[in-house]
């Protein structure tokens, strides 16, 4: 059931670990689940020619990040048994050690949602029209190499 | 052709503008020199394009009033 629902990805600014941790807290009642599989990206405080990225300002092109999303949230419950899929990204400003991606998978079992969430990281990563803009201590920038 | 042109990422930064309408022939071969001659430093940079948010590899016919995305390559996560 739960794959066929559009679900709202992007959030602005940082994810907050509190966030994070409501949602495994929201799981305690499926009794079936047996493994969950989180992955958390953060901004990292990277050193480019001697200067430090303060945060990372991420923007989309929405209704086409949207598609492909859900696209991938279709294609990754038909190839592993999964009982549910999360997928949270940042919009705008994220600073560094903010949590900007949180992709959570649950299954009976580990490999599934282990192999699914690894999967779907590497996805958004090529697949998805996002961009982050990574923002240096004088103001200066630079669009982020796609890593 | 009337075209919609959406400019994301280092692109929007190099055109000076993210969303604006063009005229041109009807392919992207076409769409793409006009673009060229407006903005050189289009030369330079890594992008792909996608019309009416499906990806394109190769040269594609365009209709009226489609939208066309310069996309460069994504770095979200």
């Amino acid at each position: 059931m739960e794959q066929n629902k559009i679900k709202n990805v992007f959030v602005n600014g940082a994810i907050s670990p509190i966030f994070v941790g409501e949602a495994i807290a929201k799981h305690t009642n499926k009794k079936n689940i047996g493994a969950h599989s989180i992955f958390l990206g953060q901004v990292r405080c990277d050193l480019i020619e001697n200067n430090s990225v303060v945060a990372i300002h991420y923007s989309a092109y929405m209704e086409m990040a949207e598609e492909r999303l859900h696209e991938i949230r279709e294609s990754i419950f038909k190839k592993y048994n999964l009982i549910c899929m999360h997928i949270y990204h940042s919009l705008g400003r994220v600073e560094a050690g903010g949590i900007c991606l949180f992709v959570f998978t649950s299954s009976i079992h580990r490999k599934d949602s282990i192999d699914a969430c690894t999967e779907i990281v590497e996805r958004i990563k090529n697949e998805v029209a996002i961009w982050g803009k990574e923002l240096f201590e004088d103001e200066s920038f630079v669009w982020k190499n796609p890593a | 052709m009337k075209i919609t042109i959406l400019a994301f990422g280092n692109i929007a930064d190099l055109t000076g503008k993210s969303s604006w309408k063009i005229t041109c022939g009807n392919n992207t071969k076409d769409l793409l020199q006009t673009l060229h001659g407006e903005f050189p430093e289009l030369h330079k940079v890594k992008y792909v394009l996608a019309i009416n948010k499906k990806l394109i590899l190769m040269n594609t016919l365009l209709n009226d009033g489609d939208t066309v995305a310069l996309l460069p390559p994504f770095s979200g996560g």
